[in-house]
């Protein structure tokens, strides 16, 4: 809640951040050249030559395969783990909350890579399969294995979404719903699940969003076998003349966003009835875990058999290609350990100075964008008007941009906006790219939190005469301060993997994590890049499992 | 050097100007003056920004030696891609200026660069020792040699199945298809440009047999990647066992630290790229990047190009394993280093390059 003129500033500056690098990407799509160059004029050349090109029409088909894919196997499994985690009395569920949460901040490329060095043709899981069974019944490289590994560990967005949302529930109807006899599974199926549908509806479409976007995994896994999709397409544009085409870039880009502006329009007419959902009143909703009894094997067992592929199987590959000189077929992994990656990690200055660089934008930058989107959460709650409704379509868009054409649209905005040149090459413009592209993330849980304080306890707030801005302050933000908890989490390990918006913006000084991966992993050194990531991996987990050991003790 | 004979009167006349030019370079030598005034225009403007595609741990051997000899310049080193290289130079050109020097392995679009005018010439004795091939108008130069090779996994190909030429390449995929089906990889030249200039050389250089080439990978279903790291990943692990045209340098500092990685150079022919630099025109360092530039051309820069940067050094008077006379050496008339200049332009024209795709595909998606 604000006041008028703050909260068309906060519009404002909402849509100018967002519109400007998009506008450049939809007025590129129509060019012959750079939009830079004198040359360069208005064309439609670029979406003849992709429509007329066969392979983006594979792309199209695989994208929409493995967005309808993933999104099958992951709302069902996040909804349910969220349930588990957050509802019940499982066991061990504290320990269980970090490695859950790895696929969303270790970078897919790596997660991928992981997956080859151990179930690809000679990874040590399937070699270790091959001499027990005699054969290797999967394969790594299909479209099926991709789909499934891309569901797979999208569950953890699904989760953080579903939780938040479960969190900020009172347990009084499922305790109902128990006292009569239904069991565990009912209570979630029925009761609990049906009560954050809102929160799913959102986490769906995102989900479905983010299988348009998907890039790292079928990167490494799709290209053996020649399975491409929207945005590996869009990454073979660039070379395929020779010279970068951005306009074939853009064009793509355009199609990627015509596709996915209509599930905003429909994603809002599911949620017209989200006032039903209302559940956090000004009475008590204290939360009381369910019980699971015999259940809690089942849930354990489904629990583990997720980890094991989600988490085990890649990390582990990653892990061990840390730690060797050489692996695969005919090696004995005993003979060829080495410490030498780590050491090579340790004495270059720039591996350092990315690690920081991550912390830094991971941590501050991560705060700093979850208060931007709190201010715009703030500007649009209770107030459903045509500005709110603005906001909605504004929010969702940037994510429909592939993140290398978008880091690409803010490269061009820092270059060309003289008040801003100065900023580009710090950390600056990278953390404002990551904010942009990550809006709807971060966007989304604070809006599903907001959505379930009651407005009774503002209007009993506004009834006593405070301002719409002391509401906010005293009454809104102190009762979704989980929410915000959660969200600030998401953005941290979103920001710590996140490269590929990043790359026209790094400078000496600004590098970071992602990047230095990537930029290693062109020219070889693999080996260093496990290491790397490994380490990435031990310094965030530690530190995410800080932060819910504090955000627990913010609950009780 | 010949002279035609001349009277002696002439020839003292002669001989009495080259002294007086002898003395006067004696006393004042002409290089060096040059070094020095660069040096101290450059100490003035103090910072060099180099965009660059190699590895920052290879480049900053050259770095910190550059900073011993003129500690007053500042040395910002960017590394990225060669594609992210080319994009920012141009939009950071467009919006005012960008880096001093760029250095890419992607020659064509260096190439292009510098045919679109964007680098400015220089001309200094450092410049003059480079053979002719690696000299561009004076305005791009060549400052490696690093030939293309094929890397295999020595654990799992026999020692009988080694290919030492093109030629025994092709056979090996011919006769032993089943044996090395979905086991050969290569450069997709649809996804790198340096995959694609080098394939398309391939076709240049080997005429007739090119297309036995793309026959014989079409028969052995090739697994075509993006990057030299999956390439060289994916031999070592066993995945594939044999791969095309990989870059012998990057191959070379792996096979150091894993002994399952064996490099053959072709002894038919063998491909060889060169790194190219430029001066931008719109350098804001000018001094400071010609300084840059002589530096690493300089017998010392050259030097550790070959022996720390695991680069090949292209200047003939440096010896070594890993310079173009070691590859003389070893490979004679062989060598084929791929010349900087407008050939290598051709490609570039979309209709061509499309062309040339559609040719690959047909030969190698053949099932």
């Amino acid at each position: 809640m604000l006041q008028t003129l703050p909260r068309r500033a906060v519009v404002a500056l909402l849509a100018l951040s967002v519109f400007f690098p998009l506008g450049l990407v939809l007025w590129q799509s129509v060019l012959s050249g750079p939009f830079f160059m004198p040359s360069a004029q208005l064309s439609l050349e670029s979406f003849v030559f992709i429509f007329e090109d066969p392979d983006f029409w594979m792309a199209t088909r695989n994208t929409l395969i493995i967005a309808v894919g993933m999104s099958v196997i992951a709302i069902p499994l996040g909804a349910v783990l969220a349930f588990i985690m957050v509802r019940t009395d499982l066991p061990g569920r504290r320990w269980l909350e970090t490695p859950i949460l790895i696929p969303i901040f270790v970078s897919p490329v790596v997660l991928g890579f992981g997956y080859v060095v151990s179930l690809g043709p000679v990874g040590f899981f399937s070699v270790w399969f091959e001499a027990l069974f005699g054969h290797v019944p999967w394969n790594i490289y299909s479209l099926a294995a991709i789909v499934v590994i891309a569901g797979l560990t999208h569950v953890p967005h699904v989760y953080l979404y579903s939780s938040s949302a479960l969190r900020n529930l009172g347990s009084d109807v499922e305790e109902a719903a128990r006292l009569s006899g239904a069991s565990p599974f009912r209570v979630a199926r029925d009761v609990s699940i049906p009560m954050v549908s809102p929160a799913l509806l959102y986490v769906g479409v995102l989900v479905f969003f983010l299988g348009f976007e998907i890039f790292g995994l079928p990167l490494i896994l799709g290209d053996p076998e020649g399975h491409l999709v929207l945005t590996t397409y869009l990454y073979k544009l660039t070379n395929k003349l020779g010279t970068p085409s951005y306009h074939l870039m853009a064009a793509v880009a355009t199609c990627i966003i015509a596709v996915t502006f209509p599930l905003v329009l429909l994603q809002r007419a599911l949620l017209k009835s989200a006032q039903r959902f209302v559940a956090m009143k000004g009475k008590s909703a204290r939360q009381r875990p369910l019980a699971l009894g015999p259940w809690k094997w089942v849930a354990l067992a489904v629990i583990a058999l997720w980890l094991l592929l989600t988490i085990v199987v890649p990390v582990s590959g990653v892990a061990l290609r840390s730690v060797v000189s050489s692996w695969g077929a005919g090696i004995n992994l005993l003979e060829v350990l080495t410490l030498d990656h780590f050491r090579a990690v340790f004495e270059e200055d720039v591996m350092i100075r990315s690690i920081l660089n991550s912390i830094l934008i991971g941590t501050f930058g991560g705060a700093l964008a979850v208060g931007g989107y709190l201010l715009v959460g703030l500007a649009t709650h209770r107030k459903p008007d045509g500005l709110s409704r603005l906001v909605d379509y504004i929010v969702l868009t940037p994510r429909a941009v592939p993140g290398l054409m978008a880091g690409l649209a803010v490269f061009w905005v820092f270059l060309f906006v003289p008040f801003l040149a100065p900023l580009r090459s710090t950390l600056f413009s990278v953390w404002f790219a990551y904010a942009v592209v990550w809006l709807a993330y971060g966007m989304r849980l604070i809006q599903s939190a907001l959505m379930q304080v009651g407005p009774e306890l503002e209007e009993a707030g506004r009834l006593v005469g405070a301002s719409r801005a002391r509401v906010s302050l005293d009454i809104t933000v102190p009762l979704i301060r989980n929410g915000l908890l959660g969200a600030w989490l998401l953005v941290f390990m979103i920001f710590e993997r996140e490269y590929s918006t990043g790359v026209y913006l790094l400078s000496p000084g600004t590098e970071v994590i992602g990047a230095q991966i990537v930029s290693l992993w062109a020219s070889g050194a693999v080996d260093v890049v496990a290491a790397l990531s490994l380490i990435n991996m031990l310094l965030v987990g530690t530190g995410l499992a800080l932060a819910l050991r504090f955000g627990v003790k913010l609950h009780d | 050097m010949t002279f035609p004979f001349q009277p002696a009167r002439r020839r003292l006349g002669f001989l009495i100007a080259a002294t007086c030019v002898g003395l006067a370079a004696g006393s004042l030598p002409a290089h060096a003056q040059s070094t020095a005034d660069l040096a101290a225009a450059a100490a003035k403007e103090g910072k060099l920004v180099i965009y660059g595609v190699t590895d920052n741990e290879q480049a900053n051997h050259l770095i910190r030696e550059f900073r011993v000899q003129y500690p007053a310049v500042q040395v910002e080193y960017s590394n990225m891609s060669t594609t992210e290289l080319y994009n920012r130079f141009i939009s950071e050109s467009a919006a005012g200026a960008s880096a001093d020097v760029t250095w890419s392995s992607a020659m064509d679009l260096q190439v292009k660069l510098v045919n679109d005018g964007y680098a400015q010439p220089h001309k200094s004795a450092e410049t003059a020792k480079l053979p002719e091939w690696a000299n561009w108008k004076n305005e791009a130069f060549g400052t490696t040699y690093e030939p293309i090779g094929i890397v295999y996994n020595k654990r799992l190909v026999p020692a009988a199945d080694v290919p030492q030429s093109h030629a025994d390449f092709i056979r090996l995929l011919t006769t032993q298809a089943d044996k090395y089906k979905g086991k050969v990889t290569t450069y997709d030249p649809e996804k790198s440009g340096v995959g694609f200039m080098l394939v398309t050389q391939d076709k240049q250089v080997n005429g007739a047999g090119f297309a036995d080439l793309l026959k014989a990978f079409g028969g052995v279903s090739v697994r075509v990647q993006g990057a030299t790291g999956t390439m060289m990943e994916r031999i070592a692990s066993g995945e594939n066992l044999i791969g095309y045209n990989l870059n012998a340098a990057y191959a070379l500092t792996r096979a150091q630290k894993d002994p399952s990685i064996g490099i053959v150079l072709p002894k038919d022919y063998t491909l060889v790229l060169s790194r190219v630099m430029f001066i931008a025109k719109g350098a804001r360092h000018p001094n400071a990047a010609k300084l840059w530039l002589d530096f690493v051309l300089s017998k010392k820069g050259q030097e550790i190009i070959a022996s720390k940067a695991d680069l090949y050094a292209i200047r003939p008077d440096v010896e070594g394993d890993t310079t173009a006379s070691g590859l003389r050496k070893q490979l004679g008339d062989a060598l084929r280093p791929v010349p900087i200049g407008t050939g290598l332009l051709t490609y570039l024209d979309q209709a061509k390059r499309l062309d040339f795709l559609k040719q690959w595909n047909a030969a190698v998606k053949a099932k």
